[in-house]
């Protein structure tokens, strides 16, 4: 379980780091700007629609869930459909959370503890270093509209699981509009943000509580 | 020395069961009996959530992919996380195995085909025709297979929509218990699954979703 939970770290990483410095994006300015301009940003809330396609589903599967992200380091990925989990980040504890019998538990296999290796990656991107993580090399693209970091792993731990992670932000409002996490060519993962909230007071129950 | 071998053979002969008795109908009945058949018979995509409960109490959850069609007897299946992460890949065609992807700690040499061997005996029927038909005395109808490893494989079905399937050792010892619960015929609403293996685990699926097999797709699966 090691490898996949590191892995899925590192997107959620990815993920949050793009919506924390979504706002305060300039894209001629580059990383340097992303930098500069992400102490700015202190909560994050955002409804996601997950879109996985692989090569063995005739249509894709659709998944539901809310994302919460307070500075520093706490985070919470939920899902509500089609599988309840809830991954919380907080206080340097990293749990997930399963719905079992009724009621949410704890996921007990151990896998879970594998994410604290990896909490030193989420400080560099907290601090804003898209383009110092030596496990991807980011690049900036202005495509019309939309200005898209592209991130391509450089890590061993990622060779065969993730070709590529593009985030597409809006030119205009600077917010994350996708995040695509390309595993292969015929398998890859898509989640949409929508109703971002920036810097709306969230409650430490979000990152500690779960129903 | 002379006891050794009988000590050895007692030794398996103990960790042997007797499986459960068949009451074989009398002839006219039983050319009509039909075997219970919880078994896929178009070619289809099934979308499980899947508790995974190990022995020791330690609890996870993912999703289940299993693409089968059981005409060609060929099968795909993938394992992922709930956040989208794909963990595992395999596939079988004409008998032979690949695996696509497998990360830890779906990488253990056993793993895959263990899985698929779990897979063909929820979703594909046992091949070849039942060696005994007939009723358990608790009322249930029987049919038993014998596969090509020897093992026996039970699907039972009592009067209303419980059915089940248990596979037991060559020697009679029970490795896989399998209970179908769901609506309107549809057996794959709730599945469980019960192995008794060296450390014994249980599935619970529950059916997200299902999706039609494209015969021409699963020709070119890779």
């Amino acid at each position: 379980m090691r490898s996949g939970k590191l892995s899925l770290v590192f997107i959620l990483c990815v993920i949050f780091a793009a919506a924390v410095f979504s706002e305060a994006f300039a894209a001629k300015d580059g990383f340097e700007e992303l930098r500069k301009n992400a102490a700015e940003i202190k909560t994050i809330q955002a409804a996601f629609i997950q879109t996985k396609s692989m090569k063995i589903l005739a249509k894709p599967l659709i998944s539901e869930g809310l994302f919460y992200f307070a500075v520093p380091y706490s985070f919470r990925w939920e899902y509500k459909k089609p599988l309840r989990s809830v991954v919380i980040n907080h206080q340097g504890e990293t749990k997930r959370y399963i719905f079992s019998g009724g009621k949410m538990v704890e996921d007990t296999s151990g896998g879970v503890q594998a994410m604290k290796i990896v909490l030193g990656e989420i400080t560099s991107w907290m601090s804003g270093k898209f383009d110092q993580n030596p496990s991807f090399r980011a690049a900036l693209k202005e495509k019309g509209e939309f200005t898209q970091i592209i991130m391509t792993p450089t890590a061993k731990n990622m060779e065969g699981m993730i070709e590529k992670i593009v985030i597409t932000l809006s030119s205009k409002d600077k917010a994350v509009k996708t995040v695509n996490i390309i595993e292969s060519a015929s398998a890859q993962t898509r989640i949409d943000f929508k109703n971002t909230l920036i810097n709306k007071p969230l409650p430490e129950s979000i990152f500690q509580d779960v129903e | 020395m002379k006891l050794a071998p009988l000590i050895i053979l007692l030794f398996f002969l103990a960790g042997c069961q007797t499986l459960p008795v068949i009451k074989e109908p009398a002839t006219p009945e039983k050319s009509n009996l039909a075997c219970p058949f919880p078994f896929l018979r178009e070619p289809a995509t099934l979308i499980h959530a899947i508790e995974v409960h190990m022995a020791g109490g330690a609890k996870s959850a993912i999703i289940g992919i299993t693409s089968v069609n059981t005409a060609t007897r060929e099968l795909s299946c993938a394992i992922m996380t709930a956040e989208g992460m794909v963990l595992f890949e395999a596939r079988e065609r004409a008998g032979m195995l690949e695996v696509s992807r497998a990360l830890p700690p779906f990488d253990a040499p056993a793993f895959a085909q263990n899985m698929i061997n779990d897979i063909k005996l929820i979703f594909s029927p046992p091949e070849g025709n039942p060696q005994k038909a007939g009723f358990l005395p608790t009322d249930e109808t029987i049919c038993r297979w014998r596969d090509q490893n020897s093992a026996i494989i039970d699907v039972l079905q009592d009067g209303k929509d419980k059915v089940e399937i248990k596979r037991y050792s060559a020697c009679g010892k029970l490795k896989r218990r399998i209970k179908f619960s769901g609506q309107a015929g549809n057996h794959y609403q709730n599945i469980e699954l019960h192995a008794r293996e060296l450390v014994n685990y249980t599935l619970l699926m529950k059916l997200i979703e299902v999706q039609p097999g494209n015969k021409q797709e699963k020709a070119t699966h890779r």
